[in-house]
C-alpha cells in the first residue's frame, strides 16, 4: 500500500478494520506518523486485539504497527450513581 | 429506589464467550433490572447472538435490550431478537415493557435509534432520495420512541437506545462523525415522552454523563466508556417509599 498520501492511507486502514470480518471494528482509531501506524481504542478480547495488527500488517507491510488497543475491562462495578 | 444496571457494546462472539458471566454472578446484590444498549454482537450473526443469549440467560433480574448497528450487519435482526426473546431477554424496537419490582414498577421504552446529527448541525429530508430516506428513518424511529414512552403506565420511565440523543455523551469522539452517532430527534422524543433516565451506547470514545435539553439525565454505557461489566444507577423517588418532590 502506498503511504505517499497519509490521509488516504489512514482512511484505507480504518475502512479495512471495519470491513475485514476478522476485525469488524469501527471503534479503533488509526494514526499514521511516517512509517509508523498507531492503533488506539478498546476491543472485547485479546484475539481481536491481535487481529488488528494482522489486518493492518497485511495491507501495509512497510509500516511498523504500534497496537495500543486495550481489552475492555469486565469487572463488577464497585459503586452506583445516585439519581435523585 | 429502583436500581438499574446497564451496559452496551459488549460486542460478543465465539471468541468472547463467557466474558461477562463472572461479573453477573452477584447482579441481584446490585440491581433490579439489566439494560443492554445494543451492539451485543460484532457481526450481527445468529452464532454470535447465541453467545449473547447464553451470556444473559437465567439472570436473577429481568433483562431488557435494544439492538445496535452491529446487530444489523448480517441482515438478520428479527432472528436475533427472536433468539434473545427465547432466552428470556425482552428486546424492544419501538415498544415498551413494564418491569414490576417489589413495591415499584419501571417502564422501559426502546429503539435502536439512528444518526442524522444534532440541532442546527444536522441533515434534512431534502434533495436526493437517499438523503431523505436517511433523515426520515430517524424521524420515524424517534416518533416510535416518543409514542412508546407515552404509553408507559408506570411511575418511572427509561428510554433505552443504541444511538445517542445528545452530544454531551459524545465528547471524546471526533466532531466530524457526530451525525453518525446520534440525533437530537431522539432527545426531543425523550423530553416529550417524559423519561426519568435515558441510556445509550454506540459512542465507544464518548463520555458517560449528559443531559437532554429538557433536563433528562443521559448515560452512555458503551463498555469501552464505563470500563466495567455494567454501571448501576439508583433512581430515587419513584417507588412511593420516599417523599415525591412537590
Ligand atoms: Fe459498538
Ligand atoms: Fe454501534
Amino acid at each position: 500500500m502506498s503511504t505517499k498520501t497519509p490521509q488516504y492511507a489512514a482512511a484505507r486502514l480504518t475502512q479495512a478494520l471495519a470491513s475485514d470480518p476478522r476485525t469488524a471494528e469501527l471503534g479503533v482509531r488509526v494514526q499514521l506518523r511516517g512509517e509508523h501506524v498507531y492503533l488506539v481504542g478498546e476491543v472485547a478480547s485479546e484475539e481481536r486485539r491481535r487481529h488488528l495488527t494482522e489486518v493492518v500488517h497485511e495491507l501495509a507491510p512497510e509500516l511498523t504497527v504500534h497496537n495500543e488497543v486495550g481489552v475492555v475491562e469486565c469487572r463488577e462495578p464497585s459503586t452506583a450513581e445516585e439519581l435523585d | 429506589m429502583i436500581r438499574i444496571a446497564a451496559v452496551g457494546d459488549v460486542h460478543l462472539g465465539e471468541d468472547a464467550r463467557g466474558r461477562l458471566r463472572p461479573a453477573l454472578e452477584h447482579l441481584r446484590d446490585h440491581a433490579d433490572l439489566l439494560l443492554l444498549a445494543g451492539d451485543l454482537t460484532k457481526h450481527g450473526t445468529l452464532a454470535e447472538a447465541r453467545v449473547v443469549a447464553e451470556e444473559f440467560a437465567d439472570l436473577p433480574v429481568p433483562v431488557v435490550a435494544v439492538l445496535g448497528n452491529h446487530d444489523h450487519h448480517a441482515d438478520v435482526p428479527e432472528e436475533i431478537a427472536g433468539l434473545l426473546t427465547e432466552h428470556g431477554i425482552r428486546v424492544l424496537e419501538g415498544d415498551s415493557t413494564v418491569v414490576q419490582l417489589d413495591g415499584a414498577a419501571v417502564g422501559v421504552a426502546g429503539v435502536k435509534g439512528f444518526g442524522g446529527g444534532f440541532a442546527g448541525k444536522c441533515g434534512s429530508a431534502f434533495g436526493e432520495p437517499e438523503m431523505k430516506a436517511f433523515v426520515r428513518h430517524t424521524e420515524e424511529v424517534a416518533g416510535r420512541l416518543r409514542d412508546a414512552l407515552d404509553r408507559i403506565d408506570a411511575p418511572a420511565r427509561i428510554a433505552l437506545t443504541h444511538y445517542s440523543p445528545v452530544t454531551d455523551t459524545l465528547r471524546g469522539e471526533p466532531l466530524e462523525i457526530y451525525p453518525f452517532l446520534g440525533s437530537y430527534l431522539l432527545a426531543e422524543a425523550i423530553d416529550e415522552g417524559g423519561a426519568d433516565l435515558a441510556v445509550h451506547g454506540h459512542a465507544h470514545f464518548g463520555t458517560e454523563h449528559g443531559t437532554t435539553p429538557g433536563g433528562v439525565r443521559v448515560r452512555n454505557v458503551a463498555q469501552p466508556v464505563i470500563r466495567c461489566a455494567y454501571k448501576v444507577y439508583n433512581l430515587h423517588g419513584h417507588d412511593g417509599s420516599e417523599a415525591q418532590p412537590a
